[in-house]
This record gives structure tokens, C-alpha cells and sequence, in this order.
């Protein structure tokens, strides 16, 4: 991912000022960190563990009651030979004895002076630094969070923090969700429709307490908030194990590998809230420069009401397909393998937010295409 | 002296013993005994006595699962704590005694003691202090989790780092408040001056916020590649070594500074990371450990520096001297582990 450039984290090492560039205080102001999300010309990446080495982490949001510390029970009791390290912070719920539970409380703060992309979980960044020490390795690491959290701080812990990201992967977020209880939720809850939209995978519980017409009617709504998100449907958080942990969810390159149509399907979703999705799609090549340029103001200026973005773009002169991801205002991006024979290359954007105003989108998207031929 | 690949000696080979210890070598300390303290990241402690063969080396084990902290504990031995929620002491002969337990599924991140017999251990927000006997004296409540701590050289201050700040405690005051030291971000590592006149950390931006204590006139070492977890004041406070930058970055803590000046840098020039840091007990000397486990010398006033340890054998994670200076010890985040005679033949 793509950094706020007064984190010299994402740089690299080993090529960084040195410290004697600083004079300790008395202080000029700081300066405000500068967003600049995701090139589309991949810079070297720094030198890191292989991905193969990296454990993935599965994100468990939903609201209270929706189902968690089931799953969670029925995930550390099942007999998987699989080695989970699980992060709780409800105490007292989880009845399985295990040595890798650990219970922490959440504890989110802004890095870079105030920062708004860079709020972590550094309670995370310890117990993640802490659990690489010992001997042995986990198949993955579960972090539940409380039912009233923001996503967006955990899933940032993945792209902020240097040796967070070098020893782990975020695989998925999983958001489950009370079938019954959603509508009420979303309607008395921000929290509710912030963990929809930042789902991977959403897992649709307590259908025993409702009839087909209202599940198909919460799916609608939760469509209209998250049309890309997996909906699995559940009784008492019955899935099988895989379905949830080792999905390669969020990873848009990943996702697009195995799924090459992920992102396509028409935008004709119906929008009954504040927070909803768009997606737009162009037929001309993308210039890079002109994308970057406006993805970057765009993400600096309105990153904050923008929850997920994802795309997927054919860059003029390019036959690879590039994989463009952010969180809020921090991005990444990856180039995907080459592009097929008959593919209509057509980019297309997506964005799930909050007051998202599509004529604007539209025509700054538009104005990333290169000029139509005949054109000046 | 043997040749190495490089060309260059090291001390290990001709003045040391070396094992591989299995696991992470998450902290070292040489306990008041004498003795070297390896703590690991399975849970066990290994015991080395200067002199003696590495296959003489105790073993202890002192938690189920890691150990995520390790310190010379008040008059002999060494104080863990662990992924457990304990808290443990290990004599010098490797035997295991439980202190307190501290949580079900918390985790006792820090550990710190002093020789009037004061030791305290950091579990979440709450810093529990006991005393020589092992009972309970108080326990010190902090906005969030404990990031870091230290005693100063008296043993009458605790400094705890946590978000925003640190809390400097006087540890026999009766009204519990600690003087809070604010700077907004997130601290770890922790150091009080020799003298007592300055408390440093490390900061998750990859820089240092130092407050000096007199008029809480601040500090911001910055320009760091990666987090520094290793502060190590000289011993009488002149220099401050620090892990975290491409060299051996040193502060200088005289004459002003290091307000307004530019650290010195040893060592660099190779690309490769300072892991971790240890200054000499009397002269002015550091010892340092790289990600690619080279163990070296450097001479602060010199730049001379003297190979201790080839690379090869994983990222340098615990470095440390013993109290008169004859002996350096340090482990690795792969688990090797090896000690070097440096007294005088």
C-alpha cells in the first residue's frame, strides 16, 4: 500500500535519511503528513519476507449479538489441525480454554500527529510483534473486534505499521450479521453500515428466525451498501471453517486472479441510505499520470467519507491489467497479469462511501481516459 | 585468530561461546550474580556463567508460551514475563519461581527491577510494583497499554511509556499521581538519564521524543528508516546509542545537546539496520547488532570499530554487558546465541 509520506515505514529502508538531518526542538509547527495514495508504476517495494511467510489475519466485525464469539467457539473447538492465534476483547464470553487467546482492549490512536488515514489499533501492533516471537506458527491470527468498531483503524494497522505488514497479510474482513435484527440496526446504527461496507465476506446469521422474503429483502439492503462483499447465509454461525479464514478476500489482486469478472456487473443497485455504493466504467485506455493525479485529490480531499475503493484499470501502452485498492485515503495498487485475448478492457472504478456525488465521480473518472482518438 | 570470508576477525570465534538456543531471542540480561540470562520466545530461559562451555548452559523454563520480557532481577537472577500472565523469577542456577500471576490471557509485556529490591512488570494499562519479598507494594494505572519502562539509576522514579506521553512516578509517594509527560503519538522504549534529568522514548513514527525534565523543554530526534527499540545511555549519560537508522546513531546529551545538534554516526555505510544497542558500563564504547547478525564494537570518540560476530545467523535481537564491562552477550531473532570474553589477557 501507499503511504502518507511522512511515514518512512513504507520507504525504503535501507535507503532513508539518515537521523542527522534533524535538529531535536525547539519546534517549527509540524508539517501536516501529505497523502499521496497509490502510483500506478509500482515503485521497487522495499525488501520484505516472502508472502508465503506472512500469517494471514482474518478481521471478525458485527454488532453486538450478531453471532462472533459463536463462530469464534466454534472455530477454536473444531477439530481443523489448524493453529489460530485469536485477539478477543470481550472477556468472559469465549468458553474454550486456549494459550493463544489473548484479550486486549482496543485501542485506536492517530499516528503522524493526527493523521486521519494512519488511526490504528496499537494494541494490535504489539500483540502482533509479540505473537511472531514465539516458537512455532500460526495458520492464522483471528482479531474480533467489539460490535460498536469502526473497521477502518484495524484494517489501516495492516498498511501503517512497518513490521506489522511485514509479518502479516489482511485476508479478510467478515462481518456477520443478525438476519433479523439488521434492518433496526442499520437504521439506529452507523457502526451497523460502516462493518457492511467494509466486509470482504459478510455472514448473514440467525436465519432460522426469518422467512425467505425477509432474507431476500436484508440481502437487498445489504447490496445496496456492499454489492461486492460474499453473502453466506448461516444458523447459529454454522459454516465451515473455510469459508471464512483463508479466503484471500480483500486483496483485490488476489481476488481478481481467481475471479477475473469480480468487479463487472451493472451498477443498478437501489440506494436507501447514507453510505451506498457507485461504480463507473470507461471504454478508452487510462493515462496513468491523469488517474493518479485525480485519485490522489480525490482521496485527500474526500478519503475520509470514501470507505473502500477498488479498481480495476487498462493503462494506455499496457497489456497488464492494474489492481487499484484503498481504505479511506491510504491505496495500493498492483499490476495483474496480462490481459486476455477478447477482453473489452474496460476500467472500471468502484466505491462504497458516504454522500458520494455521481456526476462528479463520473466525469473525473471519464477525464482519466486518453483523448479519443481525432481529438486534440 | 581465525580468517573469515569477510577478511575480518571476530571476537566470537577466538573469545567466545556460541549455541544455538531453537528460538527467538526476545530479551538478555547479565544478572547481579554475574550470569547472562537468554530469555526466548518458547517460553524458555537459558542461564550462561562466563567460562563456562555453552553445553554447561541451564536451561528454565519459566512460561507456556514466550517469553516477551527479560531483566536482571533485583539482587540475583532474572525476572520474565510471558504470553502467560505470569510473572517469574529464575535463579542463577535456572530454577523457576512464580511471583504473581497477573491475568488470564494478558499478557506481562515489561519487566524491569533494581537493585533496592523494587521490580515492576507492565500488564495492559496497569504498571504492578513488589517488592524484594515478591508482595505486591501498588499498582499504577495509565491511560493505555504500557509501551515501555524504566527505573532510574536510583530506583526512586519509574517511567511508564504509553499513547500520548509517559508517567514518571516517585515510587514511595503517597498521593499516586504521576508527573505526565506529554507528546501525542504513541511511545514505546523508554530511558531515564543516568543523572535522572532526561526521559527519552521511541516513537511508532519512526523518531525519538525526549522531555527535559528541569523546564520540560522537548526533543524530536527524527529521520529514522524503522522504529528504534534499543536507547542506551552511556555511563555517565554523555551519549545516547540508538538502534533504528542504517549506523549507530548517537545523541549527544552534552554541551546542549542534542538540541540543535546532529547525532553521530558509526558503523553505516552498508545498508543494513542497527537492531540493537548496548553502551558500556564504565568507557565510551558501544556495542551493536545488525538485521543481518553482525555483532560489532564502535569507540563513540573514535569511530574505531572492532567485529564481534560474523553475520549469518539472524537479525541481532538482544544485546548486553555485564556489570564490569569483561563480558558481552547477544541473541538473535533466529536463536542463536553467543557470549565474548573481553577482558583483558
Amino acid at each position: 500500500m501507499a503511504e502518507c509520506r511522512d511515514m518512512p515505514a513504507a520507504a525504503v529502508p535501507h535507503a532513508a535519511p539518515a537521523p542527522a538531518l534533524t535538529r531535536p526542538g525547539p519546534f517549527a509547527p509540524r508539517r501536516r503528513p501529505s497523502h499521496i495514495p497509490g502510483q500506478p508504476n509500482p515503485a521497487p517495494r522495499s525488501p520484505r519476507m516472502s508472502e508465503t511467510t506472512q500469517v494471514p489475519v482474518t478481521v471478525l466485525t458485527g454488532y453486538l449479538g450478531a453471532g462472533k464469539t459463536t463462530l469464534l467457539n466454534r472455530i477454536l473447538s473444531e477439530n481443523h489441525g489448524k493453529k489460530f492465534a485469536v485477539v478477543i476483547n470481550e472477556f468472559g464470553e469465549l468458553g474454550v480454554d486456549n494459550d493463544l487467546v489473548v484479550d486486549t482492549d482496543e485501542e485506536v490512536f492517530e499516528m503522524n500527529n493526527g493523521c486521519i488515514c494512519c488511526t490504528v489499533r496499537g494494541d494490535l501492533i504489539r500483540i502482533i510483534g509479540g505473537l511472531m516471537k514465539r516458537r512455532g506458527k500460526f495458520d492464522g491470527i483471528i482479531v474480533e473486534t467489539t460490535g460498536l468498531a469502526d473497521p477502518a483503524p484495524v484494517a489501516q494497522t495492516f498498511f501503517a505499521d512497518e513490521d506489522v505488514k511485514r509479518a502479516t497479510r489482511l485476508d479478510a474482513i467478515v462481518t456477520l450479521v443478525d438476519a433479523k435484527n439488521l434492518p433496526a440496526r442499520l437504521a439506529d446504527s452507523k457502526e451497523a453500515v460502516e462493518q457492511i461496507a467494509f466486509a470482504d465476506i459478510i455472514l448473514l446469521n440467525k436465519m432460522d428466525l426469518v422467512t425467505e422474503a425477509e432474507a431476500e429483502e436484508v440481502e437487498r439492503r445489504i447490496r445496496a451498501i456492499n454489492p461486492y462483499a460474499e453473502i453466506r447465509r448461516s444458523t447459529k454461525s454454522d459454516v465451515p471453517i473455510d469459508a471464512v479464514i483463508g479466503r484471500e478476500a480483500f486483496d483485490l489482486k488476489r481476488i481478481l486472479e481467481r475471479e477475473p469478472e469480480f468487479l463487472s456487473g451493472e451498477d443498478d443497485h437501489e440506494h436507501d441510505g447514507e453510505i451506498n455504493s457507485l461504480s463507473f466504467e470507461v471504454s478508452r485506455p487510462i493515462d496513468p499520470e491523469r488517474f493518479n493525479a485525480w485519485i490522489s485529490q480525490l482521496l485527500a480531499n474526500k478519503g475520509q467519507d470514501l470507505l473502500r475503493t477498488k479498481g480495476i484499470l487498462y493503462y494506455a501502452n499496457d497489456d497488464r491489467r492494474f489492481a487499484f485498492q484503498a481504505v479511506h485515503m491510504i491505496a495500493d495498487g498492483d499490476f495483474i497479469g496480462p490481459v486476455k485475448e477478447g477482453d473489452p478492457r474496460r476500467s472500471k472504478l468502484v466505491f462504497i462511501g458516504r454522500d458520494l456525488n455521481r456526476p462528479v465521480l463520473r466525469r473525473g473518472f471519464e477525464a482519466c481516459q486518453v483523448d479519443a482518438e481525432g481529438t486534440v | 585468530m581465525s580468517e573469515t570470508s569477510g577478511g575480518a576477525d571476530f571476537l566470537l570465534e577466538s573469545r567466545g561461546v556460541s549455541r544455538d538456543l531453537g528460538a527467538w531471542v526476545v530479551g538478555l540480561a547479565f544478572g547481579r550474580d554475574g550470569s547472562c540470562g537468554f530469555g526466548l520466545g518458547d517460553g524458555m530461559v537459558h542461564v550462561a556463567r562466563p567460562g563456562q562451555p555453552a553445553e554447561a548452559w541451564a536451561a528454565a523454563a519459566a512460561h507456556d508460551g514466550a517469553v516477551l520480557s527479560l531483566a536482571a532481577d533485583a539482587k540475583d537472577g532474572f525476572l520474565t514475563g510471558g504470553d502467560d500472565g505470569r510473572l517469574v523469577r529464575i535463579t542463577p542456577d535456572g530454577t523457576v519461581g512464580e511471583i504473581a500471576r497477573l491475568g488470564t490471557m494478558k499478557w506481562v509485556e515489561h519487566v524491569a527491577a533494581h537493585e533496592s529490591g523494587l521490580r515492576a512488570a507492565a500488564v495492559g494499562k496497569q504498571l504492578h510494583l513488589f517488592d524484594a519479598k515478591g508482595e505486591a507494594l501498588k499498582t499504577l494505572a495509565h491511560p493505555s497499554a504500557v509501551g515501555g519502562i524504566a527505573f532510574d539509576a536510583r530506583g526512586k522514579r519509574v517511567a511508564a511509556s504509553h499513547y500520548n506521553g509517559a508517567s514518571l512516578w516517585f515510587v514511595a509517594a503517597k498521593d499516586g499521581k504521576p508527573r505526565v509527560l506529554e507528546w501525542k503519538g504513541s511511545h514505546a522504549a523508554i530511558a531515564i538519564s543516568p543523572d535522572g534529568t532526561h526521559v527519552v522514548t521511541a516513537m511508532q513514527e519512526n523518531a525519538l521524543h525526549g522531555w527535559r525534565l528541569s523546564d520540560s523543554q522537548h526533543m524530536r530526534m527524527s529521520g529514522y528508516p524503522s522504529k528504534t527499540r534499543f536507547l542506551s545511555f552511556t555511563a555517565r549519560g554523555k551519549w545516547l546509542a540508538t538502534s533504528g537508522a542504517d549506523s549507530v546513531v548517537i545523541w549527544p546529551f552534552f554541551g546542549g545537546g542534542p538540541m540543535g545538534k546532529a547525532p553521530t554516526e558509526l558503523a553505516g555505510g552498508d545498508g543494513v539496520l542497527c537492531s540493537a544497542v548496548a553502551c558500556h558500563p564504565q568507557h565510551e564504547i558501544v556495542a551493536a547488532g545488525f538485521a543481518d547478525g553482525l555483532v560489532l564494537l564502535a569507540e563513540i570518540a573514535s569511530g574505531k570499530v572492532v567485529p564481534v560476530a560474523a553475520p549469518g545467523h539472524g537479525a541481532v535481537s538482544a544485546i548486553g554487558w555485564n556489570a564490569a564491562g569483561t563480558h558481552l552477550a547477544f541473541g538473535t531473532e533466529t536463536g542463536f546465541a553467543g557470549m565474548v570474553d573481553l577482558s583483558r589477557r
